[in-house]
């Protein structure tokens, strides 16, 4: 279901007269034939004569001090080639916190290459192996002498705010603090006539990205560090060269096509140990994490406590809001900063509240280390504050969309920094469209209780304005008409490369499979930036755009003088040109591309996209701007619980968001329907847990995402206002599809049984819980 | 992965026998281990958690794959799979506490691989296919150095991962009696997921009536002991009664009450105990429904 | 370590011969002789990336040991039909956008095959049965959903695959 609802389009859309050719229809991606048939090389599928195969070996506290590392006997084994410890190269360190543009230093807590003294964290990488076969890096894994000494560590960021708790991070723990201030929030408070407070809990997520984390790394006949590896950021080659000491023009890092990332391959991961190894053994090293590496090698989702207080009329107005957000930042500080910002910024969600407080710290503790994934924050704060939309309705006795109707932002307000996005804000259109999509409510069967939950959502695309963000492409067009796209951009599953490839051409008017686009190569492709923050199609698809319209712009000058028609009446479509009123008067688009070439016509174009440059937020009110434009949207579930069991399914799930324009609306349906997924499992089943630091679910029969059994049909409603600041009016879709789908599942399972779970996961026990305190409450009240 | 074990693919049950008896001098060295589909050992091989001098893999052994539902009862070879379970249309009829644990019983690959014998000798306390059948009455065939012999499965498990079997012994078929008119046999799988998950709580029962009567009953419990077990007291109670709701009440309270439960990162003791009483009467009553 | 031995394994109607220990897993082996169209995701049996068909059956290869598929057919992703020539199940997952990374893929489109080959027109549950040992982190699984039954339609003759 789609609609393109123009009456509410305000600003009016940009793109008037629109007519696609390709832009918007639902086509074959152009990764897909070689994914479906095998094809495809991932970068655990390269290897390399003499190739050597690494291993890291592991702390298995989270806490400790090394006392002693013997790899003597490791060494000796036959068929290993080294076996590196901190001891064995300089003391430099991996870079946690967003280098380049920023123009501010680093946080200076970068973490160490491999534990020097003190363990900080369960898995912290002790020592790197490269042997000549897996079985033989695995046997000299086992011969490593480890002697680790236990130390006092803290696992609750409340504890570690505690006077004489565990320093993790000097010298208070604390690595992050933001606060946001609007109006009069005692004012507000003294206004309202209802004031409800709740304190929601969030856990850690894992990424679960089906492929684990590998790499291949070769030093080459120019003394450059190649690395060939899985991630979403080839642009570590800076920060893995700033590691190693060398030139950042001597390291090169290759992506492969990527299986999954979603913000767990935005940090370096095996980078640097492949890099330190090759350059060690001068061989080409191969390093493939195993699951439980993978579980315990990249960040996790951070652990939010958010503590809502909302003032309220009776009417249904929020007069003031206080948020106190608290986020587990483990043992390394990588990057959280920048997720409790998009926490801070995104705390009271889509609605305007102009009496608002927001207080927000990230804590190290000694548990894992949290950074980036999909919803980076702005998903934890829509986690609690949909829930506490709910509760506040429910205190006045109001309609829980009526509420949220009375205080939506609408188009042209500002939100909680006080900044105005520039694009149109259709949460209502979709709210009702999800809401309405319920259809009919399934009835009870017996102690198994249905219900329905909405969540609306506000989600940045984009990177942070202060980072200054820029992205490349080249577009350059052969002359047997085919195109070429070349950009660093790396793709991750969602189809980044194939939608650069649909916007060329559209633009030039050939078929999408005319179109080739080289990616993801730090040293050759036009440096394009991360595949992050729901930012390539905005960043990247903006340059491709720019480049491929400078392109058009001189092709079509040949065109129309050599056809004798104005500029403004050439056509380029299904690799023709031609007079629009006059299709007879044309050529083959390669006819023209070959008349070009004989004119010396420059056939390629280099364009550089750069997003909104901006200074950070005012450090005291929070006041500015902190992301390019947001998304909004609507989440509607309905679900059936067993309350004697507390098991919970989720019988329907309907997703509407303005997407502001689809490029490929299968994939814009495929990141919904994926999002949803996530989603789901961070509402219902996915926990990673922890015992003093230490991962007790290492693996996918532990650590539980929805399965085939498990997932409802998800169906979307996909809602364009062009009004956004990508290609063609597009917004994104990759982080916003996941934000409200938790606190839609919450409310569901409180509107069928009458009672909240504060915490995620909502697991059967804590269902069953909720239930025998709701009716202990009730017989206390009825006695 | 341990690496350290031969690996002998036997070519017929004798070979499998023999080559799992324990050789001479072989006194203290760790046993070798039957490998049928590998779902459980070979993962517990990757984990340094078995570590058997010698693997015998019975794959080869067609005999042993067998299954039959007839008058005689419900009878199969040990290398019987999941996926031969599921895709039964008469043990369907038969026996749904089976085959509905076939249904959701890991995912279809392991499904696939796994074998009846295997599920029974991982000695898992969560294995799925143990309470249905303990439910059933089955027995279990031994072959081994000392011939063959029968030893019914509620009887099989001597602790934690322990059992009856001898060295060298092999689970070669199970078996469970004719199933009376008037019965019915139902199972529930409660997990964290719907799709391969391991088990929080497994209860099965089984019900036999005559004249308005529970003549016999079976409740089996899975993932609340060190071993799937017997709800004996909880039978006892049923036998002979008419079951009403207070009578599969309090058997339901007997059946939880026979579950040691531990706390682990799926679910708490207490809670898993509370699920049996549930389970158990939620079972009890639909199997008398389906009677009566 | 275990022994080395040399063995056969048929990959995908072809002959390859290997010198294994007792110990490499199927998946070890085939990614070895260069099939790495099987991807691994876990070695555990917990995800399906590395499902084969073994004489048209589903089962992961981690968890099979390569000397117990000698004697079988084995079947990989590729093995089923190529970028020219596709499998109707390739064709569906491609045109109705099923694989989004692509690194579940494989398994998937095995362990699909396997059920079609028993049930050739499957219900959505048993679709979703078939599926459960298949992880997929990126796709919802809604578009598998629609694209097993669409290549079951195409393979029973009762549709084409859009």
């Amino acid at each position: 279901m789609t609609t393109t609802d123009r009456t509410l389009a305000e600003p009016a859309p940009r793109d008037t007269n629109v007519r696609y050719n390709q832009i918007g229809k639902p086509l074959v991606r152009t990764d897909a034939p070689g994914k479906v048939t095998g094809r495809t090389p991932y970068a655990g599928d390269y290897t390399m004569p003499k190739m050597l195969h690494a291993k890291v070996v592991r702390a298995d506290l989270a806490s400790a001090r090394l006392k002693r590392i013997d790899v003597t006997r490791a060494r000796a084994l036959p068929g290993v080639a080294c076996v590196l410890t901190a001891a064995d190269m300089p003391d430099r360190n991996i870079a946690t916190d967003i280098p380049g543009q920023t123009g501010r230093d680093r946080l200076k807590t970068d973490q160490q290459v491999l534990v020097r003294e003190r363990v900080r964290y369960f898995g912290e990488p002790l020592a790197l192996i490269a042997a000549e076969s897996r079985d033989v890096a695995e046997a000299a894994a086992l011969l490593v002498e480890v002697e680790l000494e236990p130390i006092a560590g803290v696992y609750d960021p409340e504890e570690a705010l505690k006077p004489g708790a565990p320093i993790v991070t000097a010298p208070d723990n604390v690595v992050a603090t933001y606060r946001i201030r609007r109006g009069d929030v005692e004012a507000g408070f003294a206004a309202a006539d209802v004031i409800v407070e709740n304190t929601y809990r969030t856990q850690f997520q894992e990424h679960a990205f089906l492929e684990p984390e590998v790499g291949l790394a070769w030093v080459d006949e120019n003394g450059v560090v190649n690395i060939r590896v899985s991630t979403q950021v080839i642009e570590h080659f800076r920060a893995v060269a700033d590691a190693l000491g060398l030139p950042h023009n001597k390291v090169r890092v290759l992506g492969a096509m990527v299986g999954g990332g979603f913000g767990g391959k935005e940090d370096v991961t095996v980078e640097l140990y492949l890099a330190i190894l090759a350059m060690h053994t001068r061989r080409p090293v191969r390093l493939e994490y195993s699951r439980e590496d993978s579980f315990v090698g990249h960040g996790k989702r951070h652990p939010f406590k958010l503590v809502y207080r909302t003032g309220v009329t009776r009417d249904g107005r929020i007069t003031a809001l206080d948020v106190q957000a608290l986020a587990d930042s483990g043992a390394y500080v990588f990057l959280s900063p920048y997720v409790l910002l998009y926490c801070a910024v995104n705390a009271s969600g889509p609605y305007r509240v102009d009496n608002l407080n927001v207080f927000a710290r990230a804590v190290a503790t000694n548990n894992m280390f949290t950074s980036a994934f999909r919803g980076f924050g702005g998903m934890q704060a829509c986690a609690a504050y949909e829930q506490q939309m709910d509760e506040v309705a429910g205190a006045i006795g109001m309609d829980r969309l009526e509420f949220r109707r009375r205080n939506l932002l609408r188009t042209g307000e500002p939100m909680a920094t006080g900044f105005v996005p520039p694009s149109s804000i259709w949460t209502e259109k979709c709210a009702d469209l999800a809401w309405e999509a319920l259809g009919e409510q399934t009835p009870d069967d017996g102690p198994v209780k249905v219900g329905r939950g909405i969540a609306c959502y506000q989600q940045s695309y984009g990177r942070l304005t202060f980072l200054k963000d820029t992205s490349e492409a080249w577009v350059g067009v052969e002359i047997d008409g085919t195109v070429t796209v070349r950009s660093g951009v790396t793709d991750i599953g969602a189809g980044q490369a194939s939608s650069l490839a649909h916007i060329a051409a559209e633009i030039l008017g050939v078929t999408l499979p005319n179109v080739i686009v080289y990616n993801s190569d730090s040293q050759v492709t036009p440096l394009a930036g991360t595949t992050t923050a729901t930012r390539a199609l905005y960043m990247t698809g903006n340059a491709a755009r720019q480049a491929a319209a400078a392109l058009r712009e001189r092709l079509v000058a040949v065109a129309a003088e050599v056809l004798g028609a104005a500029p403004d009446a050439i056509e380029l479509a299904s690799n023709r040109v031609a007079v629009a009123d006059d299709p007879a008067r044309g050529m083959s688009f390669a006819e023209l591309v070959r008349l070009c070439a004989a004119r010396g016509v420059h056939r390629s174009e280099l364009a550089i996209f750069r997003a909104p440059f901006t200074s950070p937020l005012d450090p005291e009110t929070g006041q500015g701007q902190a992301h390019p434009d947001y998304v909004y949207g609507a989440h509607a579930v309905e679900v059936a619980v067993d309350t004697e069991t507390g098991e919970v399914r989720v019988l329907k799930c309907i997703a509407a968001h303005d997407v502001g324009q689809c490029i490929n609306r299968a994939a814009v349906e495929g990141q919904i329907e994926g999002g949803t997924q996530n989603g789901l499992g961070y509402a219902l089943t996915e926990e990673m847990l922890y015992r003093e630091g230490r991962l007790v679910t290492p693996s996918f029969s532990e650590y539980l995402m929805p399965t085939a059994m498990d997932m409802p049909r998800v169906q979307s409603i996909i809602l364009e206002s062009r009004s956004g600041i990508g290609p063609f009016g597009a917004k994104g879709i990759g982080e916003p599809a996941l934000t409200p789908v938790a606190p839609a599942v919450a409310n569901a399972v409180a509107d069928a049984i009458g009672a909240r779970v504060f915490e995620y996961p909502i697991t059967p026990e804590r269902v069953v819980r909720a239930i025998a305190g709701r009716d202990r409450a009730g017989a206390a009240a009825g006695g | 992965m341990h690496s350290d074990f031969d690996l002998h693919l036997a070519a017929d049950l004798d070979d499998a026998l023999a080559s799992l008896a324990p050789a001479a001098g072989e006194a203290g060295r760790p046993a070798a281990m039957a490998l049928a589909g590998g779902t459980n050992l070979i993962v517990d091989l990757r984990g340094r958690r078995a570590r058997p001098r010698r693997l015998v893999g019975i794959g080869r052994l067609e005999g042993l794959r067998w299954l039959r539902v007839d008058a005689g009862g419900i009878a199969m070879g040990a290398r019987t799979t999941v996926t031969d379970l599921l895709e039964s249309p008469a043990l369907a009829a038969a026996a749904p506490a089976l085959h509905g644990a076939a249904r959701v019983f890991a995912g279809q690959m392991v499904r696939n691989a796994a074998t009846v014998g295997g599920n029974i000798a991982c000695g898992s306390p969560a294995a799925d296919l143990v309470p249905p059948l303990m439910a059933l009455d089955a027995e279990v065939v031994l072959e081994g150095p000392a011939g063959t012999r029968r030893v019914a499965l509620a009887d099989f498990y001597t602790g934690y991962k322990a059992d009856v079997r001898a060295a060298g012994e092999l689970i070669t078929e199970i078996r469970c009696p004719p199933r009376p008119a008037g019965s019915a046999n139902l199972f529930y799988k409660l997990a964290r997921r719907q799709g391969d998950a391991i088990t929080v709580v497994g209860v099965a029962v089984a019900l036999e009536a005559a004249a308005g009567r529970c003549r016999a009953a079976r409740i089996a419990l899975g993932a609340v002991a060190p071993v799937p077990l017997r709800a004996r007291a909880a039978e006892a109670l049923l036998a002979g009664a008419t079951l009403d709701a207070p009578a599969i009440a309090r058997a339901a309270e007997s059946a939880a009450a026979a579950a040691s439960p531990i706390d682990d990162i799926r679910a708490t003791a207490g809670y898993r105990r509370e699920m049996v009483a549930v389970l158990t009467r939620r079972l009890l009553t639909r199997a008398w429904q389906a009677i009566g | 370590m275990s022994n080395e031995r040399r063995i056969t394994l048929e990959i995908n109607g072809a002959a390859e011969t290997t010198s294994v220990p007792a110990h490499r897993t199927l998946l070890e082996a085939l990614r070895g002789l260069g099939h790495v169209d099987v991807k691994c995701g876990c070695e555990k049996g917990d995800c399906g990336a590395c499902a084969v068909l073994l004489d048209g059956v589903a089962v992961d290869s981690c968890l099979t040991l390569a000397w117990q598929a000698e004697g079988h057919a084995i079947t990989t992703l590729a093995g089923l039909g190529t970028p020219e020539r596709m499998h109707p199940l390739q064709q569906a997952f491609a045109d109705l956008g099923a694989a989004q990374c692509g690194y579940c893929t494989p398994g998937m489109i095995i362990a699909a095959e396997s059920l079609l080959r028993r049930v050739p027109d499957p219900s959505e549950d048993e679709i979703r049965v078939a599926l459960s040992g298949n992880l997929c982190r990126c796709t919802g699984y809604t578009k598998i959903f629609d694209a097993v039954a669409a290549a079951a339609a195409v393979m029973s003759g009762k549709g084409d695959a859009r």
